[in-house]
């Protein structure tokens, strides 16, 4: 159906003319890291492994090193998806209602399922990108009335689109009922003149403003276009969220239930059942606007017949082609795996990959995350040498690193670590988030800062307080030493702990104890000041000698260990990833 | 204007604790240095508290006009939709659950406005001027039904209202505005940006906070504990960051502080360790990375404030704040934990402090929300006023009676959102908009009125033309500039500085209010 009035202005959006210059950049940038000339050392395997992963073990440091990057991240990409955060729900529930038959999942229980797949999946890029691209299409737990199963089920979607297309993940999105139901599209209804009633604008305006193409013009190395005057060019108006308000009218829960598909109380969700939360929202003709829709020099004309599915197409067509979204997507995947401030020429690489992944197709995600992870920025020592290189590491992630690098284990095998969202904890768990602006922004400079001294962003920052950073060493002091969960019973521990097992084995020589802790947390970029002191540290434990119990000598091994990996986690140098 | 050393050392001094401040502090002072010329003789004890409705509240359900010619336009655009938003008029009994209401006709719910009875009249002192576009001789007042606190502390005249307040650089008129307009303000209708411009004036990225900036001028009241000038109990805030004072984030309730185990005291893991081996690795701003060192810095504020600041509030005043009840929902009876009163605690606690700590001049926020009611209106907007309601009422009654002493002339409290939202509904909601209505409130405030102009209320159509709204969205009439700069005059800070605050303040022909 022809229905684009300003059908040039759309051809011009989806013709963005590409600097060749730049795809050969980028080209260049596979070659010279799929060398196999060249591969790479442990600690550079641990660091490249640290920004793509929820952190490095022995076993995936050996595999890059034997593979090379390049061709470990096609072979994660290549991976099939390893886990159903759904599926964890559903088992859960089984679990419970054994011994209550009330029981309900909660949010909780997607904390532990998170926990789960991020310290033991197998498809360890696919789980870290899946946490990336939640952190900006956000939805969250912290609002009214959604369903931790549904949550699941916006998880896995993220996960099973990983390294999809662009357009493909903001049409799931989009029409996703956990999405729906936090940024209120669910059951949004055509406009009403007589009464003044107006189609609801939140997703509309987010799924801009955050979601694909921003507030400003952006070049494709991610700068702002400035306009005579030198003010930022916005790249909509009022007018262009109340057009694309009335494109995501008539879209509602689906139901099973045949009889009442497309009715109002169905529309109104009163006949929801398992698979309304799990399954993508479906049109509604009858609340759907009609009437003209203009919205980024596109309008779709007004029409006798509704077709809420018709012009959805149009309106995400036109959002995936607009050319902001390489650069305000890639900055943005760039900033949550490799560092806060690219440069724009890392930028500009990117964006050029997200534009034409080299065979002509746009928003290939696949090409997009190798990009990232491939190019010199996030791979050189020049580049990552900068004092203000790199990125604050996530709470979640943080403890991630911990249990993946010391091998934890869960006794129950449902990983019940728990909600770390307190100011006092983590102050995150994933999928918890404030609001739609996530936990933090991609442009928040802290004040009273260094970075912000140098206007330079650092978004962790937003949740780094007074408060937090006394939260974070103490959960890890308990964790390190005790484990985190409630208490399993049969060992009298919590569920979540490491026995340092191949820490203690080195515990009597602290110089490789502390050079094991640097290989695996710091990339072997630990200081002299961190090493000495956790050298000295752990030679302040004396080991007892012959006329010892194994007990006493291995607790004072373990207690080695401990030290040594808890002054690592709590030092800043750990925390600011390079 | 940059500082010389000379001017640096003398600075450092006059701050006493500034080296707890990190070595990032950025030493372009505009303002005033250290409050010379701003109060610097006041001796008594003077705080501002922001209270942030985070997401944009609906001021047209807040603070509402209810003469025939406003009511009847509002009610009309109001009651209608899938859930509608219409709150009922002065006078009318609450309906009882799962009958009909006579005014609307509708079965009633615990949701619909119809269960909660009629609008909260109050008079405001001085008669509310009557703007161009309304047919009404004589305007008259409600507060939402929820807000019962608030409507006594009004008729005590421990509270003011003031209407249709919003990011503004220049006084605007419709003619003026259209999207993208010079006159008109940067990135309308956007949180993100809007929280930055009601907290600092500037959309997203600035780095100072107008609370902030007011503290930098005032600071050297405070003698060696600057630190605990510009507090948040609820993370951090834009709006309590200064060039020279920076925020400090302390737990809401009854415990201001965290302290990081195994620092101090004990050794941990019953093993000789060293807690100034762990405190030294923790803080440690020795690094080859600027994020690492700037991290490391709050590390060290809160190890250096942590026993003070919770030694503080263990004796004296602060142990006779009383722990907030719960808030129990007027109309469904559910009780739960008030987030607002618990960071109200923790201020009051502070305040409680301040004299121990020698401390004269103080900013705090804190925070509510969310009130982003795109949809479930009814649900959510109404909770969420009742707790402010309590939670004001709570602290005020604390500060009247702080271990005998009444500090409620010493605190002035308002509060402050993102924006203020559509006049129309969507059906069960509202959107983004622009100009509200806010609080003030303390012993200072001269309670009991409305101050700025009420707008005109009303959509456009064929046979009425509001000068005061574009679309849906009021166009503000007081700035927030002035609103922050009428807190800040009697906070003590200069008029010179003020004018450096809010630079546009120039564009106002009455840069302050009669509020305070």
């Amino acid at each position: 159906m022809k229905r684009l009035v300003a059908a040039a202005a759309l051809v011009g959006l989806a013709s963005v003319p590409l600097a060749t210059s730049l795809i050969s950049a980028a080209s260049s940038t596979f070659t010279s890291q799929t060398s196999t000339t060249t591969p790479p050392t442990a600690p550079e395997a641990a660091r490249f492994l640290t920004q793509a992963t929820f952190g490095p073990t022995d076993q995936s440091i050996a595999s890059v090193q034997t593979s090379g990057i390049a061709p470990w991240i096609a072979q994660q990409e290549s991976m099939p998806v390893s886990n159903s955060h759904v599926a964890y729900m559903d088992n859960r529930l089984a679990f419970l209602r054994l011994t209550n038959s009330f029981a309900q999942v909660k949010a909780v229980d997607f904390y532990n399922s998170f926990w789960k797949a991020s310290v033991v999946a197998p498809d360890q890029l696919r789980q870290r990108v899946k946490l990336a691209l939640s952190e900006i299409f956000v939805i969250s737990f912290a609002a009214p009335e959604m369903s931790p199963r549904g949550i699941a089920s916006y998880y896995d979607m993220l996960g099973t689109n990983s390294f999809g297309n662009y357009r493909a993940i903001l049409e799931k999105v989009t029409l996703h009922p956990m999405m729906g139901n936090y940024l209120n599209m669910i059951h949004s209804a055509k406009e009403n003149l007589a009464t003044g009633q107006h189609p609801d604008e939140n997703f509309a305006r987010e799924v801009q403003q955050l979601m694909s193409i921003g507030l400003y013009q952006l070049n494709q190395d991610g700068t702002v276009k400035t306009d005579a005057a030198g003010a930022p060019i916005p790249t909509y108006t009022i007018s262009d969220i109340e057009g694309l308000a009335k494109v995501f009218t008539g879209f509602s829960w689906y139901v099973t239930d045949p009889t009442v598909a497309g009715t109002l109380v169905a529309f109104q969700g009163s006949h929801l059942d398992a698979n309304s939360y799990v399954t993508s929202m479906v049109a509604y003709p009858a609340y759907h606007s009609t009437s003209a829709k203009s919205f980024l020099g596109v309008t779709i004309p007004a029409s006798t017949k509704s077709d809420p599915n018709g012009d959805l197409k149009i309106a995400l067509d036109t959002i995936f082609n607009h050319p902001n979204v390489g650069p305000f997507i890639g900055k943005q995947l760039i900033q949550r795996l490799v560092t806060s401030n690219p440069s724009p020429a890392y930028v500009s690489r990117v964006a050029g990959v997200f534009n034409d992944n080299g065979a002509g197709v746009r928003g290939d995600m696949r090409a997009v995350i190798a990009a990232i992870l491939t190019d010199p920025e996030a791979r050189t020592q020049v580049a990552s040498s900068s004092p203000t290189y790199g990125k604050l590491r996530e709470p979640v992630v943080r403890l991630a690193n911990w249990a993946r690098a010391f091998k934890a284990t869960s006794t129950s095998n449902w990983w019940l670590i728990g909600d770390t969202s307190a100011p006092v904890s983590l102050y995150q768990s994933a999928l918890n988030a404030p609001s739609v602006f996530n936990f933090w922004r991609p442009g928040f400079v802290p004040p009273g800062t260094a970075m912000g001294a140098q206007g330079l962003v650092a978004p962790e920052f937003q949740a780094v307080n007074e408060v937090t950073v006394a939260g974070y060493p103490n959960v890890m002091l308990k964790t390190v030493y005790a484990g985190i969960g409630p208490t399993a019973s049969s060992t009298n521990r919590p569920d979540v702990r490491s026995t340092f097992d191949k820490e203690k084995l080195l515990a009597n020589d602290a110089g490789k104890l502390a050079d094991r802790v640097n290989l695996l947390l710091l990339y072997g970029q630990m200081s002299p000041l961190l090493r000495s002191r956790i050298v000295g540290a752990v030679n302040a434990i004396a080991v007892p000698g012959s006329t010892a119990t194994q007990g006493q000598i291995d607790k004072a091994l373990a207690n080695r260990a401990h030290i040594a990996v808890f002054l690592a986690t709590i030092s800043p140098e750990y925390l600011a990833q390079r | 204007m940059t500082m010389s050393n000379l001017d640096r050392r003398r600075f450092l001094r006059m701050g006493g604790a500034l080296s707890l401040l990190g070595a990032g502090t950025p030493f372009a002072l505009q303002l005033t240095a250290a409050g010379v010329a701003s109060a610097a003789t006041a001796s008594d004890y003077r705080a501002i508290v922001c209270v942030f409705m985070v997401g944009g509240n609906d001021g047209h359900n807040t603070v509402l006009a209810t003469d025939p010619d406003s009511w009847g336009r509002y009610f009309a655009t109001r009651n209608t939709g899938t859930d509608p938003i219409a709150l009922m008029p002065v006078g009318t009994s609450p309906t009882p659950v799962g009958q009909v209401s006579p005014v609307t006709g509708r079965v009633v719910t615990p949701d619909t406005p119809e269960s909660w009875g009629g609008v909260l009249p109050i008079v405001p002192s001085v008669a509310q001027p009557i703007p161009a576009g309304t047919n009404a001789t004589v305007r008259t007042f409600g507060l939402h039904p929820f807000l019962g606190p608030v409507k006594t502390l009004f008729d005590r005249q421990r509270l003011a209202v003031v209407a249709n307040v919003g990011a503004l650089t220049q006084p605007i008129t419709k003619a003026d505005y259209f999207p993208n307009s010079p006159a008109a303000p940067r990135s309308l209708f956007s949180h993100n940006d809007q929280q930055s411009t009601w907290q600092s004036g500037s959309i997203e990225g600035t780095q100072i906070g107008w609370g902030g900036a007011m503290a930098d001028t005032l600071y050297s009241l405070n003698g060696s504990n600057v630190l605990y000038t510009s507090i948040s109990a609820t993370g951090g805030a834009l709006f309590l960051a200064g060039h020279t004072v920076e925020q400090y984030v302390v737990n809401p309730g009854p415990l201001p502080a965290t302290l990081i185990m195994g620092t101090q005291g004990v050794s941990i893991y019953n093993a000789p360790i060293d807690p100034a081996v762990v405190a030294a690795a923790v803080q440690d701003t020795s690094t080859t990375s600027t994020i690492a060192n700037d991290y490391a810095a709050v590390v060290k504020r809160s190890i250096a404030a942590a026993a003070t600041i919770n030694n503080a509030v263990a004796q004296g005043p602060a142990t006779t704040v009383p722990t907030p009840p719960n808030y129990v929902n007027p109309f469904t009876g559910l009780s739960q934990v008030n987030p607002l009163a618990l960071q109200f605690q923790a201020v009051a606690e502070l305040i409680a402090a301040a004299p121990q700590l020698g401390l004269r001049r103080q900013v705090f926020f804190v925070n509510i929300g969310s009130f982003d009611t795109h949809d479930r209106q009814n649900t959510r907007q109404p909770d969420l006023l009742g707790q402010l309601a309590q939670a004001f009422a709570y602290f005020d009654a604390t500060l009247s009676n702080l271990g005998g002493a009444d500090l409620s002339s010493s605190v002035t409290t308002f509060t402050a959102s993102d924006f203020g939202r559509t006049f129309t509904t969507n059906g069960d909601g509202t959107d983004h908009a622009w100009g509200s209505h806010h609080f003030v409130m303390g012993g200072a405030v001269k309670g009991g009125n409305i101050y700025g102009q009420y707008p005109t209320l009303g959509v456009d159509d064929g046979s009425f033309l509001n000068p005061d709204m574009v679309g849906n969205a009021l166009i503000p009439t007081t700035s927030i500039y002035q609103y922050g700069a009428t807190l800040g005059a009697w906070f003590g800070v200069a008029p010179p500085d003020l004018a450096t605050i809010f630079p546009r303040l120039v564009n106002f022909s009455t840069p302050t209010l009669d509020f305070i």
